[in-house]
């Protein structure tokens, strides 16, 4: 079925896949080079098996994990004409770059995919590319401007939201099975307006940390809306607090939100979504993630000294802060996949620490670190994912 | 617009030199305070401040473009006119910014590694120590549409956001300030620069290009007066402080005595760092009335003393007579009103 949808991609409106003019080398290993993935047949069991590939348990599994990372492609007058996708694993420097148009994104990983969307000003495109077997699925095409798309690997669903073409209005979140088997269907209402929070500005997808719950999140110019959906079934939670940000992470009830500011520093609160009840986890933070840790979630955060950037990590009910020391020089943590633009699985227990809070457009490398917590224990993730 | 507001507010307005003057005053005043009641306007706020301290007084920042990531020519000259905005109208000793080639802190344009995924710009401040601004494209994809920044056509069109009024919000954010609280109507919108909702070409507001009277009002508050002369915002309402000494205290008949009137803004924590500020160069008004009757009169104004925020009148005294200083709530600035204590001046035969 995914076949003939494939094939009638090859045309004009195929994700702009094209090739890449200013790439010095193709050559493997010898960093990134224009790519086109092939069509993923049989063997690679289908988009919903590839997106159920579990996540790497220890440093040892990282070698075949995926990352990508997305960049603005400027004209010189600085005008936005496209944004540039590098993808690969962490275990090998070869990179691919693929050319996307301005309206597009990058998700995931999720398991070996990387969910890409694209439009071409008629038609939004999804493709779950696999990463680790150069191949992709051709997952959905849309009248409607599909801005942002997630994958529940549990379910095997692809979340959408989308904005009306001409209007750009809000169509709500739409949900389709992985493999095609059924058309999408209405799953959350628009967002009504509100002008507290100003017309919307990005909608954004972010799973608990246990990967069961799905929170939508709809932003303002500063303050941001949420929505909490178990995909397993009850009726959504809303979160609506004009003081309020963008979302850091979730962990069941609690949501871990930044104040609605717009820069850095700025304070990290949990809330619990049944009762509403804050928790003020730093007074001043800066870039921050929720990870999985052995002894539960941890929200990892960087604090701006005099001498520079250090890290610090927080339990979710305020307890545990433990120092895990400063930041290497010119390195950030990289955040949320959805505000780096860039992302790849790491174990629980470790975050990942960038060049500018990214991986790096040719993939990991010298700069590239992971580090753990809380014993703040840092390696180079090129060199444990070899 | 909120530059000709502020400055309009600023402008010195001449002395009041007489009672009648200050019963006019007084009386407008009235009526005004009247009205706002009777309107139902909530009192105006100064922006609240973000976490992280302050910059040092008159701090210079100077910034330089982010290597490869370096704003097109079209608006590096309204960031670096937004940096000038900022020297012009803080009215303040906060800090100041300008372009320095190679200088560390660093504005960037394009791709947002630590922006997040809304908003037109942001910033990250270290404070005392440097700052980063990130600007976004032209044409960055939003959910209600593309990015446009006016200064990227030849004729604005509508719906565009102003490079320089917007990073002149980043600059107020690098300062201290965080997002003014406005008015349930939004009717004080233009009393600040530094806003959670940016306005496009052309809401009022779009395209100011000096601070609001109640971004001034905070960064007062944070890095003080340039001047005791200086005016404070109408967006605050401080209370003062009159204190009134006569030397000598005790004088024979038509002797003189120096009445000398100490004017400062009062003791209170929230006030930071304008708290027990000397207020000079206003108009302080002397009274007296012989002792022992209630009705007082006016002297007349007093000179501005050699001490900042002193004010002196030398009268020679004919009876025992009570002395009182006023200063008058002035309508350009944000002072409250204060009255001193009685002082008497004794007069032997």
């Amino acid at each position: 079925m995914l076949e003939p949808r494939w094939l009638r991609w090859i045309g004009p409106g195929v994700i702009a896949v094209l090739a890449v003019g200013s790439v010095a080398s193709t050559t493997l290993g010898a960093g990134p080079h224009p790519w086109v993935p092939r069509a993923c047949g049989i063997e690679s069991g289908g988009p919903a098996a590839a997106a159920r590939a579990q996540g790497p348990a220890g440093l040892d599994d990282l070698h075949q994990e995926a990352w990508f990372r997305l960049d603005a492609s400027l004209d010189r007058t600085g005008a936005l004409e496209g944004q540039r996708l590098a993808l690969g694993v962490d275990g090998n420097r070869s990179s691919g770059v693929m050319d996307l148009p301005p309206e597009s994104f990058a998700a995931g990983p999720f398991g070996r995919i990387v969910l890409i969307g694209a439009d071409d000003g008629m038609v939004s495109r999804l493709e779950a590319i696999d990463v680790a077997r150069e191949c992709s699925w051709a997952v959905a095409e849309v009248a409607d401007v599909v801005r942002r798309a997630t994958i529940d690997s549990a379910l095997g669903t692809i979340y959408e939201t989308r904005v009306d073409r001409a209007t750009r209005a809000d169509l709500g979140v739409w949900a389709r099975p992985l493999d095609g088997s059924s058309p999408a269907v209405l799953v959350l209402e628009p967002m009504d307006p509100d002008d507290r929070f100003g017309r919307t500005w990005t909608t954004e997808f972010a799973w608990d940390v246990s990967g069961r719950v799905l929170a939508v999140q709809s932003c303002g110019e500063a303050a941001c809306r949420t929505r909490v959906i178990d995909p397993a079934g009850g009726l959504p939670r809303f979160l609506a607090e004009p003081d309020l940000g963008a979302m850091i992470g979730l962990d069941g009830d609690l949501v871990v939100t930044y104040a609605a500011c717009s820069g850095f520093p700025c304070p990290i609160l949990a809330v619990d979504l049944r009762t509403g009840t804050r928790r003020i986890l730093a007074e001043a933070g800066a870039v921050a993630v929720v990870i999985p840790t052995a002894d539960g979630p941890r929200v990892v955060h960087e604090v701006l000294t005099e001498s520079g950037l250090a890290l610090r990590a927080i339990a979710l009910d305020g307890s545990f802060i433990s120092d895990l020391g400063r930041m290497p020089d010119g390195a950030r943590l990289v955040a949320t996949p959805n505000a780096a633009g860039s992302s790849t699985r790491v174990p629980p227990g470790w975050v990942a620490l960038g060049p500018s809070g990214r991986l790096p457009a040719d993939g990991p490398n010298a700069q590239t670190k992971l580090r753990h917590v809380p014993d703040g224990i840092t390696v180079q993730l090129d060199e444990v994912a070899r | 617009m909120n530059r000709s507001r502020w400055q309009s507010l600023k402008t010195s307005r001449s002395m009041k030199t007489s009672a009648l003057r200050i019963a006019t005053m007084a009386s407008i005043l009235a009526v005004v305070v009247a009205l706002l009641a009777a309107v139902g306007v909530a009192a105006r706020s100064p922006d609240p401040i973000l976490s992280g301290g302050r910059f040092n007084q008159n701090q210079a920042l100077p910034f330089s473009w982010r290597s490869g990531s370096v704003p097109p020519l079209a608006y590096q000259v309204p960031i670096v006119a937004a940096a000038a905005d900022v020297t012009i109208t803080r009215y303040s000793q906060a800090a100041t910014f300008s372009y320095v080639a190679g200088a560390p802190n660093l504005i960037g344009y394009g791709t947002l590694a630590s922006c997040g995924v809304q908003g037109l710009a942001c910033f990250t401040r270290n404070a005392p120590t440097g700052f980063t601004i990130w600007m976004r494209e032209q044409g960055h994809r939003f959910d209600w549409g593309s990015l446009r920044w006016c200064q990227a056509y030849a004729t604005w069109p509508a719906g565009c956001y102003d490079v320089e009024n917007i990073l002149l919000d980043e600059f107020g954010h690098v300062e201290i300030l965080n997002h003014h609280a406005n008015l349930a109507d939004g009717a004080d919108y233009i009393d600040a620069v530094v806003q959670a909702l940016s306005r496009t070409k052309p809401t009022a507001g779009w395209n100011a290009h000096a601070f609001g009277r109640c971004d001034v009002a905070s960064l007062q508050l944070q890095y003080d007066m340039q001047g005791w002369g200086a005016k404070y915002s109408t967006c605050l309402s401080l209370s003062t402080t009159l204190g009134l000494t006569a030397s000598p205290t005790a004088i024979a008949k038509g002797g003189a005595s120096t009445l000398t009137a100490s004017l400062k803004v009062a003791d209170v924590a929230s006030y930071v760092r304008l708290a027990l500020n000397p207020v000079a160069l206003r108009t302080v008004i002397l009274q007296r009335r012989p002792a022992g009757t209630t009705a007082w009169s006016t002297v007349g104004t007093m000179a501005n003393g050699a001490t900042s925020g002193t004010y002196t009148m030398s009268l020679s005294l004919q009876a025992r007579t009570e002395f009182r200083a006023l200063f008058v709530r002035p309508l350009d600035e944000g002072l409250l009103a204060s009255t001193s204590a009685t002082v008497v001046v004794a007069v032997s035969p």
